[in-house]
């Protein structure tokens, strides 16, 4: 464990130097190629947006202090709530099923539907930004906190229970000193993952804020002010995660073994696992009608699920209405799935060749983590700018997206291969391939398939909003334009089929994730 | 002194096995047995023999499948709940985020006795890790780990304390030292012990009786008394009678271990 910790200290004492020369490199280059690409139109140089800022430094100033406040208390409320369903989980096992389905599936809300929804329920006002922002950040938190709630071995639970203590002493000695280092990666994820979500709840008709300034300056195809807010967005996002680490390694904790494990096999029966999806559905249901009803939603816009079921199946117009939003529905799929798995065989493949080529990989690891950290939806429209309108900006929106995560969750992966299994490698001479395809990879799988799962969300997110902000094509410009048209029943509709869609495929990635580690991987399963 | 006779710890018709994909799978046959209070009790056996099992199911960390356990009136569990016994675990357990000191007090806070500094430190220094008080077990060789935990066993003074194989990853010198310390601090408490142990030699130095238990599922192959007077110093290792001891519970181990393989030779 020190070692890791000697490790990531390296990285950071190594940072300054070699960084800054490659930070300013990457400064005069894309000065160049900005100059050289004037007349296409999509990269500002450097030059304009530093003038952009210091002509316009108060509105961009107070915008930003009114986005990072929404965002902050978003960070908190969303950290909060995902912390005590970690616990709640814990305390009730039997409701991890339940609770981990609806955690995701609230996780899966398009930001681009629920956030004109908040904004009608909340009227004018921060209420939007804050709630996104807490969205966005309480799974991210939720998850790596339940994994290190459960990491202690069960020694340590003996040792309570050899006294005669309960599963509260247990929760206070064990339980919540082992979550801390994972609580920090959580928070980690969270701070840039809360700017972000300010930022997007700031597009649905905020008065100020960067998301403000951002929707006005793609409306007037001002580049230099979208790139100062994107490149204001990266740097409090990377500033943000690089903070709570900080923070983290000043608190001296070991750092986490593993991040995200597999889904727990709990299944006892064969009915288990259908029933337990049948009951998710049935709650799903329940808390969405019965949170209308208990609020007295009016009826106009908060449509329930008969509604839904009305306007897409059994209600005059159903026909029309299905063939339009599964239309937009195979539109966007047949962009977001290459895009999907193009970035996690990009951030896969790269691992494995830094690997195979460790210096390299120790200088990137530390850009690699920096840039997992910039909102890259922030940066979706520029993207889209560039690479069209068509397939191409789509598709790396997507795969941009999900790229840094999975590359710096398979770099942790491979390094995570027991040193005993490399020595022995090494006692054979065998050759690096040879110790990749052997020894590494089947220790990167894990890793790779949590940040798969992971991915979904990140996806729909990505392509939903380069779809409403940029390319006007797909499920995210329909639920735009039914929004501003309020037609709430294709709205709500569209919502259901993004939350349907999404667990149906996170649940066929962990179907996948249960087979292959079965095959290579089997301790991750046991536990 | 013992201020008052312990209770006999006696196992009626005990039994453990685990259920498995393949069915189950026995640990321990049935066994009658009784063990004296405040006396020390060594299990040895061939690795895997479920000596640990036996170890737990006193502790109450495991149920029987069949039979019941009881320390005098109570069961392993009223015992716990008024924190009267205490493990030192083989893999030592201790928190990795907590000091020595902090994990030897933890010995005490959990069996709610009140804090006392002193009697830590005293604790520390008797197990050889003065010094070492603030650091973390990361920082500690596996030896030094399962000193700490010997050390945060031994700090609720317990009435019963199970030691399962304390001394197997400390070096030879050590494993002397400890050997020849620990056991008057026991005594003085009267504590009724249960230690595990690969080593006969160990098990004949502390133990006043000794069983020899068979390849799983653990069947009692041979329950040999120890009459060696107490101290255990130097004389006594070097008498002819400690010798004698060792080499009966090495054969019993052999015996119990492949009595077919040792008859076709």
């Amino acid at each position: 464990m020190s070692g890791t910790v000697a490790q990531s200290g390296g990285f950071a004492a190594r940072l300054p130097g070699s960084g800054l020369i490659v930070a300013l490199l990457a400064v005069v280059l894309w000065e160049v190629l900005a100059r050289l690409t004037a007349q296409s139109f999509f990269i500002a140089a450097p030059s304009a947006i530093l003038a952009h800022m210091v002509d316009h430094a108060g509105l961009l100033w107070r915008a930003f202090m009114v986005t990072l406040w929404a965002a902050v208390r978003g960070f908190v409320w969303g950290n909060l709530a995902g912390v005590l369903m970690a616990l709640l989980v814990v305390l009730v096992p039997r409701a991890e099923r339940l609770v981990s389905t609806l955690a995701l599936l609230v996780f899966c809300l398009p930001l681009v539907a629920t956030g004109p929804i908040l904004r009608v329920l909340y009227g004018p006002g921060e209420g939007p930004q804050v709630t996104l922002a807490a969205l966005a950040v309480y799974y991210t938190t939720f998850l790596p906190v339940l994994v290190g709630l459960r990491a202690a071995p069960q020694g340590w639970f003996d040792l309570v229970r050899s006294y005669g203590r309960g599963r509260l002493v247990a929760l206070r000695e064990v339980r919540l000193p082992a979550a801390l280092p994972y609580l920090v990666a959580g928070l980690q994820i969270a701070a840039p993952a809360a700017f972000l979500g300010a930022i997007v709840g700031e597009f649905t008709g905020a008065e100020r804020g960067l998301g403000v300034l951002t929707v006005r300056a793609l409306r007037a195809l001002d580049l230099p002010a979208t790139w100062s807010i994107a490149v204001i967005a990266s740097a409090v996002s990377v500033l943000a995660f690089a903070a709570v680490g900080w923070a983290g390694r000043r608190l001296d904790l070991a750092p986490p073994q593993v991040l995200l494990a597999a889904p727990l096999e709990t299944r006892k029966s064969r009915w288990r696992g259908p029933g337990e999806a049948l009951l998710a559905l049935a709650v799903t249901l329940a808390l969405w009608k019965g949170a209308m009803e208990l609020f007295a939603l009016p009826r106009f816009f908060a449509k329930r699920p008969e509604d839904v079921w009305a306007y897409m199946v059994s209600g005059p117009g159903a026909e029309a209405h299905r063939a339009k939003l599964l239309g937009a529905m195979a539109e966007t799929l047949a962009f977001t799935a290459p895009g999907y798995l193009a970035g996690l065989a990009l951030g896969a493949g790269l691992a494995v060749a830094l690997t195979l080529a460790p210096r390299v990989a120790s200088l990137t690891m530390p850009v690699a983590i920096a840039l997992r950290s910039i909102p890259i939806v922030a940066t979706a429209p520029l993207i889209v700018w560039a690479l069209g309108r068509g397939a191409a900006g789509t598709i790396a929106v997507v795969a941009v997206m999900i790229f840094f995560p999975t590359l710096v969750a398979c770099l942790h992966g491979l390094a995570r291969t027991p040193r005993a299994v490399l020595d022995l490698f090494e006692v054979y001479a065998a050759g690096r391939w040879r110790r990749m395809l052997g020894a590494q990879l089947p220790a990167m799988l894990p890793a790779f398939f949590a940040s798969a799962r992971m991915a979904i969300p990140a996806a729909i997110l990505a392509v939903t909003t380069a779809e409403w902000l940029a390319t006007g094509r797909g499920i995210g410009a329909l639920m735009a334009t039914v929004a501003s048209t309020s037609d709430y029943g294709m709205l709500w509709s569209a919502i259901a089929l993004i939350g349907l869609v999404a667990v149906c495929v996170h649940g066929l990635v962990g179907a996948l994730e249960r087979w292959v580690l079965a095959r290579t991987n089997a301790e991750q399963l046991a536990r | 002194m013992p201020d008052a006779q312990r209770p006999d710890i006696r196992l009626t018709g005990v039994s453990k096995s685990f259920g498995g994909p393949a069915g189950e799978i026995p640990a321990v046959a049935p066994l009658d047995l009784r063990l004296a209070g405040g006396s020390m009790t060594a299990l040895v056996g061939p690795s895997g023999c479920g000596k640990s099992t036996l170890l737990r199911l006193i502790a109450g960390l495991e149920r029987p499948s069949t039979g019941e356990i009881r320390i005098g009136e109570e069961t392993p569990d009223d015992l716990r709940k008024r924190a009267a016994l205490s493990v030192a675990f083989q893999d030592a357990a201790l928190l990795p985020w907590r000091t020595v000191a902090g994990n030897v007090a933890l010995g005490r806070s959990l069996a709610r006795r009140p804090r006392d500094a002193g009697a830590v430190s005293e604790l520390i220094e008797l197990v050889g890790l003065s010094g070492f008080e603030g650091r973390r077990p990361a920082e500690l060789s596996g030896g030094m780990r399962q000193r700490a935990a010997i050390a945060r066993a031994m700090a609720s003074a317990p009435e019963l304390l199970l030691l399962d194989e304390p001394f197997g990853a400390l070096d030879e010198l050590t494993r002397d030292r400890l050997n020849a310390e620990l056991p008057a601090l026991w005594e003085a408490h009267g504590a009724t012990s249960v230690l595990v142990t690969h080593s006969v030699a160990e098990a004949v130095r502390l133990a006043d009786r000794i069983l020899v238990l068979s390849p799983r599922p653990a069947r009692i192959a041979a329950d040999i008394a120890v009459d060696l007077p107490r101290p255990r110093d130097g004389v006594v290792l070097a008498s002819e009678a400690f010798r004698e001891t060792c080499g009966q519970v090495s054969a019993a181990l052999r015996d119990g271990q492949a009595p077919g393989r040792l008859a076709a030779q």
